[in-house]
């Protein structure tokens, strides 16, 4: 096959077109397949949290709970809630840039800004859960046992998702890489 | 009362937008479907990515302000959306005859020997490449290549010269 034989086969490409109704229910965000889940995580999660910010108090005993660890759940709960919605606008609109290259390069940096601050905020919240949870408690060597279980099981909760985060973004990284001359 | 009107008025301008955008995507659906088809391997993918990469449109399109082509706008978002969109690797399966008979329940549409062996060779291209090159067969020149890339005029020859000779041999293999 020569070069023009190549345009002429992709500038006359048969289509099974759509129709005007389809592609009006594409532009409806509810409508996309990949969007729906991360839609769906991020409502169940924000009304959980919610709920549970408001039922930890009588259900949880905060009342005998100090200051500081009923400060400390509120406050990262909120910050994972924030940093819930701010990472589903970042990951929705991936287009961001007069070019490819520059759209890439400022999704790359939104991936990285936002992994950071979502690791992060999962450990401090695991860990507000921990001190709510054990700042009364007298620890006897079973339940330091069960502490340090549940310590080993937060990490590697952050650990798979930072490795999730990676691949992202290592994956980011070689679509800007193609776009250098040398590759 | 005001806020009514205005409320009115958005409403009504929104609709108008739609309306504009729909014309100008059915019209040109063409681009959309060609870039789907060769950033993913199989039609349930084409189909999300061709979802996707509508809904993207739409997002930018109060920005679209007509200064440039609309194909060149199309292919922007198209190709931007192709790549930068996160999937999970999977394997990549060349031929569609593979595919059992029932497995899309989408239209079928006839498929020329020749489309599919440019799709076939097209897909083994990393996404530069792939997006350097379907702007090329679109007939688009040096100067919109890099606009649209945002590589320097001279390294889309540069570029171009090394995916023509690669895209000879996939195609011969």
């Amino acid at each position: 096959m020569e070069l023009t034989e190549l345009k002429s086969a992709w500038q006359h490409v048969n289509i099974s077109e759509k129709s005007v109704t389809d592609l009006q229910k594409m532009t409806k965000i509810a409508n996309l397949p990949s969007i729906k889940k991360i839609r769906t995580k991020l409502i169940a999660e924000v009304i959980g949290l919610t709920l549970f910010s408001f039922i930890y108090y009588d259900w949880f005993d905060g009342d005998q709970k100090p200051l500081y660890a009923n400060l400390l759940l509120l406050s990262s709960l909120l910050l994972y809630i924030c940093n819930d919605i701010a990472g589903y606008m970042a990951v929705v609109r991936p287009v961001n840039g007069n070019n490819l290259k520059i759209s890439i390069q400022s999704y790359l940096v939104r991936i990285k800004r936002l992994s950071v601050f979502s690791s992060v905020i999962s450990f401090l919240y695991g860990i507000s859960l921990i001190v709510f949870f054990t700042s009364v408690i007298n620890f006897t060597q079973e339940k330091q046992l069960i502490l340090v279980g549940i310590i080993i099981f937060l990490l590697t909760m952050i650990f798979s998702s930072i490795s999730l985060w990676k691949k992202w973004i290592k994956s980011l990284k070689r679509q800007i890489k193609e776009f250098s001359i040398d590759d | 009362m005001i806020y009514m009107f205005c409320f009115y008025y958005e409403l009504k301008k929104n609709d108008c937008m739609e309306k504009e955008f729909l014309k100008t995507i059915h019209g040109n659906q063409q681009i959309i479907y060609k870039v789907c088809r060769m950033y993913r391997d199989n039609k349930e993918d084409q189909e999300d990515l061709f979802q996707e990469i509508v809904y993207q449109l739409w997002k930018s399109y109060p920005t679209f302000k007509g200064e440039s082509k609309v194909s060149s706008w199309l292919y922007r978002i198209a190709l931007n959306t192709s790549i930068a969109v996160y999937r999970k690797a999977n394997p990549i399966i060349d031929n569609y005859a593979e595919f059992p008979e029932n497995m899309h329940p989408l239209e079928e549409v006839a498929v020329s020997e020749n489309e599919e062996r440019l799709f076939s060779a097209l897909r083994k291209l990393n996404n530069a490449e792939k997006a350097v090159i379907s702007l090329y067969l679109e007939d688009f020149n040096y100067q919109e290549i890099a606009e649209i890339t945002g590589l320097s005029e001279s390294n889309v020859g540069v570029k171009l010269n090394r995916i023509k000779n690669k895209l000879k041999i996939l195609i011969n293999e």
